[in-house]
């Protein structure tokens, strides 16, 4: 099945598309293009360890035998036609999978070398290390301001300052303080799609998390919030460790420094983004990077 | 399909579906209107002077100097009453008389001791007064208009007898006097008619221990012991009604020719034709106005007053108090226990067959008689559970509002555990991923976003806690009684007040607008409370979308 999206241009080779020309041609009144960060992350230690991790759905595997390594302070994108198990994988990092009954994982899936899926794992302390922003924006029906507050809160910030301190900075790091500051006790419901998903980063971003997960967000927003998300991807990504599924290659190329290619469960393929798209080492990820599959 | 055919099927079926909401208010109006307009009688209506004597001397409240003088202008009309009745009496009431002159006569007697009149004087007076007794006890019972002339005459020879003058035998000739006066205009051979019709006439106009009568009991009688027979007409549709039977007396007789029987209005000064009461009819016909006073009356006080004597007078106050602590009681009960059980279904349960096993039993439980749960909670929290905790065995507000909570919480558990399901997936996912346990997610952010729905059960077991009669029955209502101090104390409702007025109390005939007064409080009560709970869902619901 062919995923709705912009098809990329044919002629276009995979090397052609450098970041710069992404921003300047697609994204509206966005800040200036950043330069291009050099890849040098492969000397870091890893902050999320794969190895052979599977998990299954009864008897029918979500993934299979994932081995990747995600490195820190980088945006990782992971990229797949539908149903290949990439936000399967995306949401195991936080074991999101739990709410689904008769889950069960195999390998090791390990978070700052502890291995997440071992009894001992404080769900609580994982799920806030590990924030995540889901496809559609899901603000609670509650105030903007309580929104953010909910992770701090539960992590037993009670003062009323340090909660306005922790709010602020939480919205000024997703770039919608200057939109939200004059109404905080406005529910959040009353704001745009845009807005309530730069929101739902601020409210994970909040609980001071060293990794973010994202699930497709911009795939419910229209191409301006959408530029907005990528630019705040770019800010952010300087001091998080970012994992972002996306059904747009073109958005993978634009934010994402390695990407993953996922097919039927299974990792194909996992390399620099740039590799990916312009020289793929798979024929698999080549038919789909350049629209002949997919 | 063509375009303008479609267009004309929507607009058919805009129609159709507002036509059935039409119709639905209409039925709803239709039904509701008879009610409410009946039951508004019990607050508006025409009160008379009784009215205002009654809640001045039953509920101490009206202003008293305004009061006498109204109560003296009434008197003053109902003097002329009085005094046909007693002119009309003195000449006819043939027992009484009797009565009269024997009593006469042993008076006289013991009044001649006193004065120690000499022995022999004594005996002859003494045998003329019985001689006089007899001929006016013989008179009295003639029905021969020339024998009792005689008769008279003769009594009032000695009417100049120095010996009688001055003492109280003086009184033989004014009864005599009258006697004459009244035997000459009337049928003689109607006497004892007369005096049955005389008395009748009385208990219609100032009523009796039992009765109420028209005008209510006269000035000098001593005060009745039940309130309810102290006043005569308190508001003009019984003023009305009284009358109405005071001036036409209706008889049921064989109709002729067959066994059964009919029905015969006559007028009442048909009896008493020829005779001096006669005037009293239109007397009284024409200045009912004046003898009562009846004028416009708001009863607001309807709503707070205790009743008195099986809600013969008085309101519903303890009732509605009743209801709404029962009410409340019952609904502080059924809403934890029914979003708990939900949240239970909903989040803490897998699909097995001990929740399909629950799940029947709600529903079950839905479907058992009203009466059942009055008997479960008779036997169980009554007369098992109470005394095992030390408290007292008997029917009270606490049991009551289980059983209630009880009975309606099938509804609760339906509905919270629709609202709780409703709840987006996404909320739930964003409060886990933030780390919040599954707990603390149901607590802060599940739990307020089904708010309103749980609200909506809310308003669905609120009507039925407080309209149901069968489950109290048993645990805790009573038709008459004190007010509760606690919840421990049985109570009065207005949904048992009205099914013991309607069953159980000889008095609520005479008292229609008393009983439809307490049925429209009900409804009232149950449409304000149900009113809060939805004005209160609207703001939740603008809450959380954020307007």
């Amino acid at each position: 099945m062919r995923e709705k999206e912009e098809p990329m241009p044919v002629s276009t080779t995979a090397s052609e598309i450098s970041k710069s020309d992404v921003k300047t041609t697609v994204v509206l009144g966005s800040q200036p293009a950043r330069p291009a960060k050099a890849p040098a992350s492969e000397s870091l230690e890893a902050v999320i360890r794969s190895k052979d991790f599977s998990l299954y759905y009864g008897a029918k595997a979500g993934v299979q035998d994932i081995t990747m390594d995600i490195y820190p302070r980088s945006v990782t994108a992971i990229i797949g036609p539908s149903g290949c198990g990439k936000s399967t994988f995306l949401r195991s990092i936080n074991r999101m999978n739990d709410l689904i009954p008769h889950v069960r994982t195999e390998g090791v899936l390990a978070v700052d070398g502890h291995d997440i899926y071992d009894k001992r794992t404080n769900l609580v302390s994982l799920r806030q290390q590990v924030g995540m922003v889901f496809q559609k924006p899901n603000p609670f029906p509650k105030s903007i301001f309580d929104n953010i507050a909910y992770g701090p809160r539960l992590q037993g910030v009670r003062r009323r300052g340090e909660l306005q301190h922790v709010v602020e900075q939480s919205l000024k790091a997703a770039a919608i303080w200057d939109e939200v500051k004059d109404d905080l006790k406005k529910s959040a419901l009353a704001l745009s799609g845009g807005q309530q998903q730069r929101l739902c980063i601020a409210r994970a971003l909040a609980t001071r998390p060293r990794v973010l997960l994202m699930d497709e967000p911009c795939s419910a927003l229209d191409p301006i919030a959408t530029g907005r998300i990528e630019d705040l991807i770019g800010q952010l990504q300087s001091s998080y460790t970012i994992v972002i599924v996306t059904h747009n290659m073109q958005q993978a190329a634009r934010v994402s420094e390695r990407a993953a290619f996922f097919c039927l469960g299974e990792l194909v393929e996992y390399d620099l983004t740039t590799k990916i798209f312009s020289n793929p080492s798979k024929k698999q990820t080549e038919d789909y990077v350049t629209g002949r599959f997919g | 399909m063509k375009l303008t055919t479609r267009a004309t099927l929507d607009k058919l079926f805009t129609g159709v579906t507002g036509l059935s909401i039409v119709l639905l208010s209409l039925v709803l109006i239709a039904v509701l209107g008879p009610m409410v307009y009946r039951g508004s009688s019990a607050v508006l209506f025409n009160g008379t002077v009784e009215f205002r004597k009654m809640q001045r001397e039953l509920f101490n409240r009206g202003d008293e100097k305004e009061l006498e003088g109204e109560i003296a202008q009434t008197e003053t009309f109902r003097q002329g009453v009085y005094a046909k009745i007693d002119a009309f009496k003195r000449g006819i009431d043939i027992d009484a008389m009797s009565d009269r002159v024997r009593q006469i006569n042993r008076e006289y007697g013991k009044e001649l001791r006193y004065k120690n009149t000499p022995t022999e004087e004594y005996t002859e007076l003494r045998s003329r007064s019985r001689d006089i007794r007899d001929i006016l006890e013989e008179t009295f019972e003639s029905q021969d208009i020339a024998l009792i002339e005689d008769n008279v005459m003769e009594v009032l020879q000695a009417a100049q007898d120095p010996n009688f003058l001055g003492t109280c035998a003086e009184e033989y000739f004014t009864i005599a006097r009258n006697f004459l006066a009244a035997a000459k205009q009337v049928d003689l051979s109607r006497y004892h008619e007369y005096v049955a019709a005389l008395e009748e006439v009385e208990l219609l106009l100032f009523g009796s221990n039992e009765h109420n009568g028209l005008l209510g009991p006269r000035p000098e009688e001593p005060t009745r012991a039940m309130a309810r027979v102290r006043y005569g007409a308190t508001r003009s549709d019984q003023m009305r009604e009284l009358l109405d039977r005071f001036l036409v007396a209706e008889q049921w007789v064989p109709a002729e020719g067959t066994d059964s029987l009919v029905k015969v209005r006559t007028p009442r000064v048909e009896q008493f034709e020829g005779t001096s009461l006669a005037s009293l009819f239109p007397y009284v016909e024409e200045n009912i106005e004046k003898l009562l006073n009846p004028r416009f009356t708001f009863y607001w006080q309807f709503f707070v007053d205790d009743n008195v004597n099986s809600h013969y007078f008085g309101g519903v106050g303890p009732e509605i108090l009743g209801t709404v602590f029962i009410t409340v009681l019952g609904m502080v009960f059924v809403v934890p226990l029914g979003v708990i059980a939900a949240a239970y279904l909903v989040e803490c349960s897998s699909d097995g067959w001990i929740i399909r096993l629950i799940r029947m039993c709600i529903n079950t439980l839905a479907g058992v008689p009203s009466i059942v749960f009055g008997l479960f909670g008779l036997a169980f929290f009554v007369l098992f559970l109470f005394p095992l905790l030390g408290f007292e065995q008997k029917p009270c507000i606490l049991a009551a509002s289980l059983t209630l909570a009880l009975l309606t919480l099938p509804v609760m558990i339906r509905a919270s555990e629709e609202a709780i399901r409703t709840v987006p997936q996404s909320y739930k996912e964003g409060s886990l991923a933030l780390g919040a346990s599954r707990f603390r997610t149901f607590m802060t952010v599940i739990l307020p976003a089904a708010l309103p729905g749980i609200l909506t059960g809310v308003i669905l077991s609120l009507s039925r806690v407080a309209g149901e009669t069968a489950p109290i029955l048993f645990t805790g209502a009573v038709s008459l009684g004190p007010v509760p101090k606690s919840m421990f104390d049985p109570t009065r409702t207005l949904s048992y007040g009205s099914y013991d007025m309607a069953v159980g109390d000889r008095l609520a005939m005479m008292v229609p607008h008393n009983q439809y007064g307490m049925v429209v409080t009900l409804i009232m009560l149950i449409l304000i409370l149900n009113a809060m709970a939805i004005v209160l869902r609207s703001r939740v619901f603008k809450k959380l979308k954020g307007h």
